[in-house]
């Protein structure tokens, strides 16, 4: 018998019970379509936060407080967690940028940071923001553009004055319409004179500038009451002087420090460890899809095995026109891939048609090889679960099935 | 008479089953030939082996010991395979159940026969058509088992057992599922099939339709007793 009259037999049983089909699919497309979905939402993910991350510039160099493994962050939480922690007790100073940029010529620029979240109000507008406090070179390592007015500067730092520059969304939602520039907003008890805006950047989290508040790090310090910083940001001049500056850092550091209290990271190491944390969240919510997968195969195999005994009559029927036990075993093997493989498709495509719709909302990257693996699989779940309904079918005796009520 | 005469012809059959460790002698020792475009009934009451050596004639099942000759060909030792190729070519079944695919056309059932010898499909449906004609069926190509009546449903069955030209026509109680006016209708059919040369054995277990043939074989506790 041929393949293709095979392929006849076995789509026309399925047809006759269609819904059943369809119920019996609706576990692999539900299987392929979450592998898909939740493997866009992990890579989209990590497109989003590197992309985000090389958008800051290869030339960079951090210091974070802490004594951090960084290569050792991607294999589990927990280094990544205390780097976390460690910003709490941070033991670097202000001091230790300007004896940075004093001791190291080769490096461009370097700025200090310092975080608190803060209520920002003007009038009766309010609006929770990050209040970054940062010296005047930030604004030449985080190239950012101005809506209007501009960055603080160096004399402003000195003397630790109250002034502010407002990120695009804080200063559309305190001032609407209204010129921020010359303005007084008020953040805690202090009253901060905005002296510019940036332009909307877009995006979330900490590598935006639309919902923060910079002021100089001085005022900063005395406003929240912090001797120390949380990031010190260095820029050298091309990224091929990235390798050969880090342990320079690490050795004014270490002069300034009794111990090794602070970790010196570029953003390549920073990327690498980001994306082999989301890498290992990507296979882990495509391995929880993986599991209805699973489940989808065994209900194939529940219906392919009702199935065989519910046609043991038409089995024993064909056996006595002259199909082979080979025959039968490949046409319900045919029917469980059919089911599978069908599944998978319509699977595949709910789940990157959900995938571009839901991209409207939250960054998701459809990957090939989530479609790949999830096809292959598919397809593999039909042979796997269908080996044994099939072998069951094709060993029945014709006498016995033709007998069978 | 020589042997191409003879279209069946069994030497020495046995068939014994084993039964919760106890031997039970379906056939026993039948010695039988049926000859070319013979029309023989089988009969005998329930237990008597017809079903077994209905079973064995129609390949469905080996005997223990004894020869099968089926156009000459021995198939006594014949894997399952085997076996499953020769009920194709040289045995066309009417059961008394019709084993008809439910939800499946007149013209698909009949069809099926031919999706396992190699028939390219494009000649498959016009085949069907022509045999479902002869058996008075021409109208109904397209209607499903349930929408025929039980006549109708059994004439779909001998199409279906027609299709590859078979050296037999095995028929196990044809009439047994149906009203007397189709039964006659039925074994009109056969007796048309037989005047045409067909050979054809009827396996039963009434007198009447048995008597219609034209010669009848009895089995009794697994022998032949005439």
């Amino acid at each position: 018998m041929q393949l293709k009259q095979l392929i006849r037999v076995a789509t026309k049983s399925l047809a006759v019970n269609r819904s059943r089909s369809f119920l019996t699919a609706l576990g692999v497309i539900i299987g392929v379509a979450s592998v898909i979905l939740l493997v866009s939402v992990g890579s989209g993910l990590k497109d989003f936060i590197t992309g985000q991350m090389q958008d800051m510039g290869s030339n960079l160099i951090m210091i974070v407080p802490g004594d951090i493994d960084i290569e050792g962050a991607g294999a589990g939480g927990e280094a990544a967690s205390g780097a976390f922690s460690s910003i709490t007790a941070s033991k670097l100073k202000l001091s230790d940028a300007v004896e940075i940029e004093r001791s190291l010529p080769q490096i461009k620029d370097t700025a200090a940071m310092v975080m608190a979240p803060g209520l920002a109000s003007y009038k009766s507008e309010t609006f929770t923001g990050q209040v970054i406090g940062t010296t005047q070179n930030y604004i030449n390592i985080r190239s950012s553009e101005f809506e209007s007015g501009s960055f603080f500067t160096e004399s402003e730092v000195n003397s630790g004055r109250k002034v502010a520059v407002l990120g695009y969304t804080i200063a559309e939602e305190l001032f609407g319409k209204q010129n921020p520039i010359g303005e007084k907003i008020k953040v805690g008890d202090y009253r901060y004179l905005v002296m510019g805006v940036m332009k909307e950047q877009g995006g979330q989290g900490s590598l935006t500038s639309d919902d923060k508040i910079f002021v100089p790090i001085t005022t900063a310090q005395r406003q929240f009451g912090m001797d120390n910083v949380s990031l010190i940001f260095t820029e050298v001049s091309s990224s091929d002087e990235v390798a050969s500056t880090i342990p320079l850092l690490e050795e004014v550091m270490l002069r300034r420090h009794e111990e090794e209290d602070f970790t010196v990271i570029d953003q390549k190491e920073i990327l690498s460890t980001v994306s082999s944390i989301l890498d290992t969240l990507t296979i882990a919510l495509g391995g929880i899809a993986a599991i209805s997968l699973l489940v989808g195969g065994i209900g194939i195999m529940n219906i392919m095995l009702v199935s065989v005994t519910e046609r043991t009559r038409e089995i024993g029927l064909r056996k006595a026109l002259g199909a082979t036990p080979e025959v039968i075993l490949t046409q319900f093997l045919i029917e469980a891939v059919f089911l599978s493989v069908g599944g998978g498709i319509i699977g595949i495509l709910l789940g990157s048609g959900g995938a571009l719709l839901l991209n409207n909302f939250i960054p998701m990257t459809v990957t090939a090889w989530s479609i790949i693996l999830a096809f292959a699989v598919s397809a593999g779940v039909g042979i796997i679960f269908g080996i044994a309904p099939a072998r069951r079918a094709s060993l029945l005796s014709p006498i016995e099935a033709l007998r069978y009520e | 008479m020589t042997e191409t005469k003879n279209i069946l012809k069994l030497e020495s059959v046995s068939k014994i089953y084993q039964m919760d460790g106890v031997s039970v002698k379906a056939l026993d020792n039948v010695t039988l030939a049926i000859m070319r475009g013979e029309f023989v009934s089988i009969i005998g009451p329930s237990g008597s082996g017809k079903s077994t050596l209905m079973h064995i004639v129609g390949c469905l099942d080996t005997p223990t010991s004894g020869k099968v000759l089926l156009d000459g060909q021995e198939v006594s030792q014949m894997t399952e395979r085997q076996l499953a190729q020769v009920r194709n070519k040289k045995i066309g079944f009417v059961f008394q159940q019709f084993n008809l695919l439910p939800r499946t056309s007149a013209l698909e059932n009949v069809s099926l026969p031919l999706l396992y010898n190699g028939t390219p499909s494009s000649e498959i449906p016009k085949k069907a058509a022509e045999v479902l004609g002869k058996v008075g069926l021409g109208d109904r190509l397209d209607h499903h088992p349930n929408q025929l009546s039980g006549g109708q449903q059994q004439r779909v069955a001998i199409a279906r057992a027609l299709i590859t030209d078979p050296s037999i026509i095995l028929a196990d109680e044809p009439t047994g599922n149906l009203d007397s006016k189709s039964g006659v209708e039925v074994m009109e059919i056969f007796k048309k099939l037989h005047e045409q040369g067909r050979t054809i054995i009827l396996v039963t277990h009434d007198d009447d339709i048995a008597n219609q043939a034209q010669r009848t074989i009895r089995l009794k506790d697994g022998k032949v007793i005439n």
